[in-house]
């Protein structure tokens, strides 16, 4: 019969006011992102009127003030020099000031891309290894190291900061690309591990029996037959790995200065003349968060499973 | 029968050796060992700038000084506070939103990962970047509150009364989704034949909230609340770009005192003592905490 209803199918009214409200919210929580992306759009002025501006003249403003560094000069000055050979040029003289070179930025967005993948691909790897481990093998005192390895992720980073400090500077690996990225890895083991023996346990034992029968080893089932089939668990840890490296603050200010800094502890530090440059931040928070962005978008569907999965395990 | 022994290559227990080795001894080295090396110096008066200088054991000074400086206490009321509103907020909002969610509407995947959004984001850049909302001259957050009710100029983060509640608020807009997110795999995971068998027995929607719903989830937002209440006892980054701890010390968490001593102050063996306890405090608290959890749910 079509006109019976499922008891638990809400009625579409209270769906329409389910809707609603979470369209509001939704639209509140996105309006702190969207006005700092605008931000980067806008100039100085603009940036720091009030009542702040909805409307406004997009301009590149922040955008050339974050990759560059500028100095201010006279008008006399400014007058005897050659004419600029390009727009942002043009639009740095407009300011009174001359580009003296260009900005840290992009070696700190290196910085940050170098650290993130490569912690990233060390603990998936090594997570895997773990997991596989765990999931199949008869391991002594099995619950005892997994929840040791859960452990490690409650100590506050600042508790063993000052012995990692100490230890680094010994080891020379403060303030390296090695010695973050090591650290990022270890800190990432453990979500690594719990997260994957999860995905591991999904997998059938009898897929790599039978390889195995067939006559690989365990090492060449491992890697050619359960590897492949983790491929959306491996995507998921992945992604929440890299995600902790690209935000990570606390460890990034702490132990790195020049080399190896990242963009979080950087982007803080750019200051325009008077106070901070609003739409330079902008611009640096934009280009950071995009690719976070991106990723939740597209991967919505690996990462939300992996968030609640994660958790509904422990 | 044992057919295992006869596949090529290295025994099952080697290949599992070889598996966890790596994983167990980088954990080793690079966490529990400085947690040791932590311990170790906490019962010293070492500072870690002064190399060279040797540390001289000092017992348990470093303990009753920190149990008696009053300021600590008060860096603890703080943070304790900044963890009640912030977990009360987030387990009021996420619930409300994750019930809301599972009406399963259109467009229903869409929004949620809108919502996920700014948990994704980095907490110090999002810090940074309150700092502009929060602005008393040219903020959005002051016009947008003024444009509603007019308080007119007021500083979330200049006044000692309001910056509590700015870090506060920050966290939750951040958080919530997290707890949305927990709950919602908790509702997912009612059996339909409850709310089936209830409705048989007529039971209202309402009782059938209080009776069937309500205890399903409740498992799920107290885990959710865990690892917040972890994460907000060990917040450093969004609040220290965002307020610094500052006015004075009126958002000067344990870990944001923290750092000032062991950094700032380079009074490692002090700090170290303070660290020590704080992670006692986290590990008992949150001990406590599971064991009520679990009773919870053997109900």
């Amino acid at each position: 019969m079509d006109t019976s209803r499922s008891y638990l199918e809400p009625s579409s009214f209270s769906k329409k006011m389910a809707a609603a409200i979470i369209i509001v919210y939704a639209v509140i929580t996105l309006i702190p992102i969207s006005w700092m992306v605008m931000t980067s759009f806008k100039n100085v002025d603009s940036a720091i009127s009030y009542p702040p501006e909805v409307l406004f003249e997009p301009s590149l403003e922040g955008y050339v003030n974050l990759f560059t560094n500028r100095s201010r000069q006279s008008q006399e000055y400014l007058d005897s020099l050659p004419p600029p050979d390009n727009w942002y040029e043009e639009l740095v003289r407009s300011r009174e000031m001359v580009i003296t070179g260009p900005s840290k930025f992009l070696g700190r967005y290196s910085n940050s891309m170098i650290i993130g993948f490569g912690s990233t691909f060390a603990s998936v790897f090594l997570g895997a290894l773990a997991a596989y481990a765990f999931s199949r093998f008869r391991v002594p005192l099995k619950d005892d190291l997994l929840f040791f390895i859960l452990s490690t992720r409650m100590f506050p980073p600042i508790a063993v900061a000052v012995p990692i400090f100490i230890m680094y500077r010994k080891l020379g690996l403060g303030d390296t690309h090695l010695g973050m990225i090591i650290l990022y890895t270890v800190v990432n083991l453990s979500l690594a591990v719990w997260l994957l023996k999860g995905f591991m346990d999904e997998i059938p034992k009898e897929y790599e029996e039978a390889a195995m029968i067939d006559g690989y080893s365990r090492l060449q089932a491992f890697f050619k037959v359960v590897l492949p089939q983790a491929m959306t668990g491996i995507a998921a840890t992945a992604i929440f790995c890299m995600i902790f490296s690209w935000n990570e603050y606390a460890f990034a200010v702490l132990l790195t200065q020049f080399n190896a800094q990242t963009a979080p502890p950087f982007i803080p530090t750019i200051i325009g003349e008077g106070g901070l440059d609003w739409p330079a931040i902008g611009a640096g928070t934009t280009l950071f968060l995009l690719p976070v962005m991106i990723f939740t978008i597209i991967l919505r569907k690996h990462l939300l499973r992996g968030i609640t999965f994660g958790a509904v395990r422990k | 029968m044992n057919v295992k022994k006869k596949f090529k290559g290295l025994s099952d227990k080697a290949v599992g050796w070889l598996f966890i080795g790596p994983t167990v001894l980088l954990l080793l080295a690079i966490n529990i060992y400085p947690l040791v090396y932590a311990i170790k110096m906490s019962f010293t008066n070492f500072y870690a700038n002064k190399i060279g200088r040797e540390p001289q054991f000092v017992g348990l000074k470093n303990y009753i000084k920190v149990l008696n400086k009053e300021a600590i206490w008060e860096k603890m009321q703080v943070t304790a506070s900044f963890m009640f509103w912030t977990l009360l907020l987030q387990a009021i909002i996420g619930l409300g939103l994750a019930l809301l969610l599972n009406r399963k509407f259109k467009g229903n995947e869409l929004l949620t990962t809108l919502i996920v959004l700014p948990m994704m984001l980095s907490p110090a850049v999002v810090g940074v970047f309150w700092t502009y909302l929060y602005n008393p001259q040219v903020g959005l957050f002051n016009y947008v509150v003024n444009f509603f009710y007019d308080l007119g100029s007021f500083d979330m983060i200049g006044s000692s009364t309001l910056a509590p509640w700015a870090i506060v608020i920050v966290d939750t807009w951040m958080w919530t989704p997290f707890t949305m997110l927990i709950c919602l795999a908790g509702l997912r995971s009612v059996p339909n034949y409850l709310y089936e068998a209830a409705e048989v027995d007529r039971a209202s929607k309402w009782q059938q909230f209080i009776y069937i719903t309500l205890p399903s989830v409740l498992p799920f937002l107290l885990l959710a609340l865990l690892f917040r209440g972890i994460e907000n006892f060990k917040m450093f980054d969004m609040v220290v770009e965002l307020t610094s701890g500052g006015p004075g010390s009126a958002t000067e968490l344990a870990s944001i005192n923290l750092k000032r001593e062991a950094f700032e102050k380079w009074k490692t063996g002090y700090s170290s003592a303070f660290a020590v306890i704080l992670f006692v405090t986290i590990f008992g608290f949150g001990n406590v905490y599971v064991k009520v959890m679990n009773k919870i749910k053997e109900r």
